[in-house]
């Protein structure tokens, strides 16, 4: 599964890594907006830009393909609409989404297989996004496996019982077998919510969660954020600049 | 329809961030009031079962199946400001864990679907969810809420300069149409099984006042139905704007195509027909929900 991968990536210790995640939520952010707000080289500037990409999943000592392939995700939707442009009699435009939407999704994967989810949204609390919905967004996080794994085992259970052989049931009896299995899960979250929060409420939960490592920008971390923010910013005007 | 980071245009992108920052920020403040900081796990495994409900497919006919999107059942369980949280929140997760969806065009992404998708969802629920009416309400606002995000995100592709053939803009109404229709029965026999279960799941729409709501609701509604004919003609009013300010020569590759000057062929010429095609889409929600309600 795309998350487990991403999830035990996030787990190394390369230099990456160990930077802070508001020096590299910096970064990233810098190297969205260059790249989405260029017009002009772009065939250059994408291959410079995906150099830096390269480099940085080398030093995050990342299996290069598979992060190459991952990123890959978007590239279904991104056809679609290439292929629309195209119909549209402008393939350069194509070229173009495919290329950005392909870039901005391997840095923003490069960003959570080096960051831990949970450094990564204390990243985001401390630059200001509201603590309630990044504690929402960590406990959607942690409950996703949990309730994904009892979406499965329903499932399996229903396939068991024969729910998709044909004629067995009227597509109208199905989709209201599903819509129950449905309000079922729906009903086993709220009380698996319910109880979660009264052993939250027995371990005297402050109402946010103590982060166990505090924050701190060290020397290495500054070096990171200036090459970080400086580098695709000078790329990007070099290119300019030579064309 | 989760737009990647690339293809909305700068203005877009970055309006909508500006835009999706304080609303978050409110609606936050607004579902923190009506469940306290303790109960944040609900919201979040909610979320988490929003996420695991797409393994669960309802068959819709001829070998092909849809699934909950969850916007509107939210909103009718946990009320619309936790609800557009939970999405909110679901709608960061895909972004940054499941690069579905970009970082900057989050803003976009949280506007289209946590929020206008959401309160144009628990509108028709707000008005009639204590009338007679009330399983079309639902049902309508299960396909509000869809629909209102899907051609929101396509306006926005198209404001941002996203060239589509008339045929193809066509098809892809007649698509999302198909899916709100999806979304509406699916939201509606849910909440049905969720009422049989236990009847306090869902929440009984406040009696009178949240005009803030109706309002906001009722513009999401409004502005969906006038985005796609808007944006359809506003790629000549950027590029008119480019030549104003210059920037054509720079501009030119993304803005001027061979077939400028091409009209909708089955659609019609302009924006009547396309306009016409909008009101037939909701028409044709609103007469389903009319026969929901006589059958009762």
């Amino acid at each position: 599964m795309h998350h487990v991968t991403l999830d035990q990536w996030s787990r190394g210790a390369s230099v990456l890594h160990r930077r802070d995640p508001r020096v590299k939520i910096a970064a990233v952010l810098m190297f969205l907006v260059v790249l989405a707000t260029a017009h002009r080289e772009l065939a250059w500037l994408g291959a410079a830009l995906f150099t830096v990409l390269c480099v940085a999943a080398r030093q995050a000592r990342l299996p290069l393909r598979g992060a190459l392939a991952r990123a890959g995700v978007v590239l279904p939707f991104t056809a679609v609409f290439a292929g629309v442009s195209w119909l549209a009699g402008d393939p350069a435009r194509g070229a173009v989404l495919v290329m950005k939407s392909y870039l901005s999704a391997l840095a923003v994967l490069l960003l959570v297989s080096t960051t831990p989810l949970p450094a990564l949204l204390r990243g985001f609390e401390m630059t200001g996004a509201p603590r309630f919905l990044l504690m929402v967004a960590q406990f959607l996080y942690r409950y996703l496996f949990v309730i994904s794994e009892e979406a499965q085992h329903m499932r399996k259970a229903a396939l068991a019982r024969g729910a998709t052989v044909g004629g067995l049931a009227g597509n109208a009896a199905r989709f209201r077998a599903a819509a129950g299995a449905l309000a079922v899960l729906f009903a086993r979250s709220y009380g698996r919510a319910e109880e979660i929060h009264r052993a939250m409420l027995a371990r005297s939960f402050p109402g946010y969660f103590r982060p166990l490592i505090e924050l701190h920008l060290h020397g290495g971390d500054v070096i990171f954020l200036v090459l970080g923010v400086v580098t695709p910013v000078a790329l990007r005007v070099l290119i300019e600049r030579a064309a | 329809m989760h737009i990647p980071d690339g293809f909305l245009s700068t203005p877009v992108w970055a309006a909508l961030d500006a835009a999706a920052a304080p609303v978050v920020g409110y609606v936050v403040r607004v579902a923190q009031r009506g469940f306290d900081e303790a109960k944040v796990p609900l919201l979040g495994v909610m979320g988490a079962f929003v996420f695991a409900a797409q393994m669960i497919n309802f068959p819709v006919g001829i070998g092909t199946s849809g699934h909950l999107v969850g916007g509107a059942l939210l909103a009718c369980t946990l009320g619309p400001a936790a609800a557009c949280v939970v999405m909110s929140a679901i709608l960061a997760i895909q972004a940054l864990v499941f690069q579905d969806g970009g970082i900057l065009a989050l803003g976009a992404n949280v506007i289209n679907m946590a929020i206008l998708g959401v309160l144009a969802g628990y509108l028709p629920y707000h008005l009639w969810g204590r009338s007679r009416g009330r399983r079309a309400a639902i049902f309508a606002g299960g396909a509000l809420s869809v629909a209102v995000s899907a051609v929101l995100a396509l306006a926005e592709l198209l404001i941002s300069g996203v060239r589509m053939p008339a045929a193809v803009l066509g098809v892809s109404l007649a698509l999302f149409l198909v899916s709100a229709l999806i979304e509406g029965a699916i939201t509606m026999t849910v909440i049905g099984a969720l009422e049989a279960i236990q009847p306090n799941f869902v929440r009984q729409p406040a009696a009178g006042g949240r005009y803030a709501l109706v309002a906001v609701g009722l513009a999401a509604v409004l502005l969906a139905a006038g985005g796609v004919v808007v944006a359809s003609r506003a790629p000549d009013g950027i590029a008119q704007l480019a030549i104003q300010t210059g920037i054509s020569g720079r501009a030119r590759t993304l803005v001027s195509t061979p077939f400028k000057d091409y009209q909708a062929s089955w659609l019609g010429a302009g924006w009547p027909a396309q306009a016409a095609a909008g009101l037939v889409g909701l028409a044709l929600v609103g007469g389903v929900s009319v026969l929901i309600w006589r059958k009762r």
